[in-house]
């Protein structure tokens, strides 16, 4: 039986979604739990028929934060900018990056309110796969 | 709800913490690593009555800071630095980040219960205070953060205490001067404690809030200080203890959680690991916050102890910040927390400033703490440790034993 090999395999798609312009989150084809973040197993059933699944984007902010000191130097941005954990309608949850507002601060985002996936830049998401979000309102 | 045959008190199977050793915490960038171990080593060898060469089995606490030196502790170097070589049964490592003291006392104490050993030294040492600051923030940012998942996203472990806290005052409404009354309260007990890394410097709720903003709403002043230190501690039987100590202190229980390893995984950011790992402790313990004197917790930012105080008890559910602003948790106050200064102001050692909170509750109760902040006649203490991103709550339900 096939199995998820390296973890090229198991983020390479996530990636490549997101260089498309989409957000999908790892499904279980036996149970049918979604997963973030991608595993080797179903959290779940344990079961390793995995696959894709492509979600709406729109989600509620738990938390975030504005780092402005202190960037991991392999990340190579330099600060602000800011880091949120989003909770997807369907149930999953990740961290990811949050647009700023038209001010360019990101002091309208608040806990549990809404945000819906909003790409970067081609260019931004292949130098660094990550999800980013923005408040509703502004986008 | 635990289901676990603790020892019975006093027999040969009941661990016993019977010695503690400690040098101050702080930049000391002339003090070596192996140096700082062997003299905590010594401190507590001395502390606990035994002779270097009782010391039968070593349970090392690793470093963060490099990987050379961890290789020193890996492959026994420590063995012939005590004078153990060829004497010496086993040397170990135990490792969980911030929770490690937490879970070495749990395999030190199972050594002596399952009869492998008959007198620990766990010691720990680090050299944060003194090392290159960006290669910690680099190394503390891609250990521990899920590199695919995370670090595309830039966090990095003041992110991760920012995350926490924005989550935690959101869900208790605690205002910026309640949180910044935490790392207060932490200044003005580690103003007793000799060995703190601040204890000469004061601190004012209003240099918090004047401090730069660091990662929202966390402030400069209300994140770690790294710091070089190091702590031990030695443990036996029950059985052994009572050869020459008149009091002793044994653990009464413990309980865990490992709730998450990713801060974006965890799905309560406002609570951890810490309700679910109390119920445990106190269970098996058969006594809990009610009945403690005092407790020991591990506070690497303020949302980090506010949240772990609420899952224990010791302060009602959003009411942990502003209980520190009413000065509970301060010297003289309703309930001694942290006699150290903790992480935030006695320095941040690493996997040591659980070990230091560690010490410093056996401290209290073999009643060895300086005057100005020991808590008379402490009985009953609650040690919390946390590792990685908050991924774990360990508790120790630790009691004091009058022969
Ligand atoms: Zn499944």
């Amino acid at each position: 039986m096939s199995y998820i090999e390296n973890s090229e395999q198991l983020t390479g798609p996530f990636g490549e979604a997101l260089a498309r312009g989409e957000l999908i989150v790892q499904k279980c084809n036996s149970c049918s739990e979604l997963i973030m973040y991608p595993k080797y197993r179903c959290p779940s059933c344990f079961g390793n028929d995995l696959d894709w699944h492509a979600v709406s984007g729109r989600g509620q902010l738990l938390t975030y934060t504005v780092l402005r000191f202190g960037a991991p130097s392999s990340f190579d941005v330099e600060p602000p900018y800011a880091i949120g954990i989003v909770r997807l309608e369907e149930g999953p949850q990740l961290t990811g990056r949050l647009h700023p507002g038209p001010d360019g601060t990101w002091d309208h985002y608040r806990c549990d309110e809404p945000v819906a996936f909003e790409p970067a830049e081609a260019a931004e998401v292949a130098q660094r796969p990550a999800a980013w979000f923005a408040a509703p309102q502004e986008s | 709800m635990s289901n676990m045959p603790y020892p019975e008190p006093g027999s040969a199977s009941d661990a016993a913490f019977i010695g503690i050793g400690e040098i101050p915490s702080g930049k000391y960038p002339t003090r070596g690593f192996m140096a700082q171990l062997v003299e905590a080593a010594a401190r507590a060898i001395a502390d606990s009555g035994l002779k270097h060469t009782d010391i039968d089995q070593l349970v090392l606490i690793p470093n963060l800071h490099g990987i050379p030196d961890q290789a020193d502790l890996i492959f026994s170097r420590v063995v012939e630095e005590l004078g153990l070589h060829g004497r010496a049964k086993s040397s170990m490592m135990i490792h969980s980040g911030g929770s490690t003291s937490d879970n070495a006392t749990r395999a030190a104490a199972g050594l002596i219960a399952s009869g492998q050993a008959r007198n620990v030294l766990v010691v720990q040492s680090e050299k944060w205070g003194s090392a290159d600051l960006s290669a910690m923030v680099d190394m503390l940012s891609v250990n521990g953060i899920p590199r695919e998942w995370e670090g595309t996203s830039g966090l990095q472990f003041n992110a991760i205490g920012g995350l926490i806290t924005q989550r935690y005052m959101h869900q208790s409404g605690s205002t910026p001067e309640e949180m910044a009354s935490v790392c207060v309260a932490l200044r003005e007990w580690a103003r007793l404690n000799p060995n703190a890394m601040w204890k000469d410097r004061g601190l004012t709720i209003e240099q918090v809030l004047g401090s730069k903003l660091v990662a929202d709403p966390l402030r400069a002043y209300e994140c770690p200080y790294l710091a070089d230190g190091a702590a031990a501690f030695v443990m036996t039987s029950a059985t052994e203890a009572r050869k020459k100590h008149d009091n002793w202190v044994r653990i009464a229980g413990s309980g865990g959680c490992v709730s998450h390893y990713s801060s974006g995984q965890d799905a309560e950011l406002g609570e951890l690991g810490w309700p679910k790992a109390a119920v445990e402790a106190y269970d098996a313990a058969g006594w809990g916050a009610e009945e403690a004197d005092l407790a020991e917790v591990y506070d690497s930012y303020a949302a980090v102890l506010t949240i772990a105080l609420e899952g224990l008890g010791l302060s009602k559910k959003g009411e942990a910040a502003r209980d520190f602003h009413a000065k509970r948790f301060s010297p003289g106050g309703g309930f001694p927390l942290n006699t150290n200064g903790g992480l935030l102001s006695a320095g941040h050692t690493g996997v040591g400033g659980g070990m230091a909170l560690l010490v410093e509750a056996i401290r209290q109760l073999l009643h060895r703490a300086e005057p100005e902040r020991q808590v008379p006649s402490a009985q009953r203490c609650i040690v919390g440790g946390s590792g990685g991103s908050y991924m774990d709550a360990q508790i120790m339900m630790l009691e004091r034993v009058e022969k």
